[in-house]
């Protein structure tokens, strides 16, 4: 049997294999004996079966940012304007500053 | 070959430098008649040095040549990315891969978990050893663990670089077939449109980054995650119709995947099913206004220029 991760590295780097019709790719991985749970995978354009396969847990967290302005702990990273109520100029911080350096 | 290939030729072999491949051959194309160079790498042993790398959105079909040397050459590789095959895949890259995922907790709040990766990758870095972290898609947009890292790496002196990744905002243009320089884009994390004030350009895209996630600070506790949803879509009901279209996006990780691509309306949002990894797009919601001042002071501007031609 082929190796399924290799596999995987060949058809996300071939333009003829990456949007290939299921059944036309099916085909070809049929021919390098491809495991049972990468046809599947293919059929259905899902990894469960292959992620079963491999006996790998789907990643429950993707890591992502946390967005300023919490009002918790993150805070003292962030650079979101703290309300000052003596001043009645409420001009916001540049938008770049704020998005970019965070 | 022509004089000054064979020089550059002698140069290079005069330095050691041999070459693989072989001279452009006009019978074969481009790509695999250019020749290719294998070169000594160069490393400074006396101190550690982090990069920084993406490792694209699909698997076998982001990487970019950079990112992968970054990866090969390094002591050790940390690894935060969204699908386990992936990170299968770059195990297969390097001995030495530690993947960040076990840092995560239930109820433990996410900024900690970032911090611990820096942590953790700061300790190898001062320990002496190149060191590079892996995250999915490109490692600058929206993670917080790359920048820190490397803000603090070169703080202490050390050489640190991020190299970019195909990120899942490439993915979607090519995706959902808009180009973001026609109408312009704005990006926001979902969460901030309820956190700060912030103005929304009804004549361009509007990207809506997390929504999934909305209002959520910690692992696993996600009790007012609709409510926190109903907030966001209030929110953007001042702004939009609540029959506007909403498009949820998600690309493919594994090339064996379609993105995913689903049309609802703003006032589904609420309700509808959505994961982390989903982005949602507002296309625009009303045409471009023409600056009449703008357009008569250019259009005096036009007029001086064509009259000094003319004199």
């Amino acid at each position: 049997m082929t190796d399924t991760i290799e596999l995987l590295e060949a058809i996300g780097g071939d333009a003829s294999l990456r949007y290939a019709q299921a059944g036309e790719l099916k085909g070809v991985l049929e021919q390098v004996q491809a495991s049972a749970g990468l046809s599947m995978a293919v059929e259905l354009g899902d990894g469960a079966p292959l992620r079963h396969e491999l006996g790998l847990q789907k990643i429950s967290e993707t890591p992502q940012m946390n967005s300023p302005g919490h009002g918790d702990e993150e805070e003292e990273e962030a650079d979101v304007p703290l309300p000052e109520p003596s001043q009645p100029d409420r001009s916001p911080t540049p938008p770049a500053k704020q998005a970019l350096s965070y | 070959m022509d004089w000054h290939g064979v020089c550059f030729r002698w140069l290079l072999m005069r330095a050691g430098i041999s070459f693989v491949g072989r001279w452009r051959r006009p019978d074969l194309p481009y790509h695999r008649a250019m020749p290719s160079a294998t070169l000594p790498s160069l490393h400074d042993t006396r101190r550690g040095s982090l990069s920084c790398v993406g490792l694209g959105m699909t698997l076998g079909s982001h990487l970019t040549p950079l990112a992968r040397s970054h990866i090969e050459q390094a002591d050790v590789v940390f690894a935060a990315l969204s699908d386990p095959i992936a990170e299968e895949w770059l195990k297969r890259m390097h001995p030495d891969v530690r993947s960040l995922q076990p840092n995560y907790a239930e109820g433990k709040p996410r900024i900690k978990t970032y911090r611990e990766w820096v942590a953790l990758m700061m300790a190898e870095l001062r320990a002496g050893k190149r060191v590079c972290g892996v995250f999915y898609g490109h490692p600058g947009i929206f993670a917080w663990s790359p920048h820190k890292v490397i803000e603090q790496a070169r703080a202490e002196g050390y050489e640190a670089h991020m190299e970019p990744g195909i990120s899942a905002e490439d993915c979607l243009y090519a995706d959902l077939g808009f180009d973001p320089g026609r109408y312009g884009c704005q990006h926001f994390e979902a969460s901030q449109l309820l956190y700060c004030e912030r103005r929304i350009d009804t004549a361009g895209y509007l990207v809506l980054w997390q929504v999934g996630v909305v209002g959520n600070r910690s692992v696993g506790r996600f009790d007012h995650g609709p409510a926190y949803r109903a907030l966001l879509v209030e929110r953007l009901e001042q702004d939009y119709l609540s029959d506007h279209e909403v498009i949820v996006y998600r690309g493919a990780t594994l090339p064996i995947e379609r993105a995913r691509i689903r049309r609802i309306t703003l006032r589904e949002l609420a309700v509808a099913p959505l994961t982390a990894e989903e982005t949602v797009v507002l296309p625009p919601a009303v045409t471009l206004q023409p600056n009449r001042a703008m357009l008569d002071r250019l259009q005096a501007l036009d007029s001086r220029g064509q009259e000094a031609t003319a004199a």
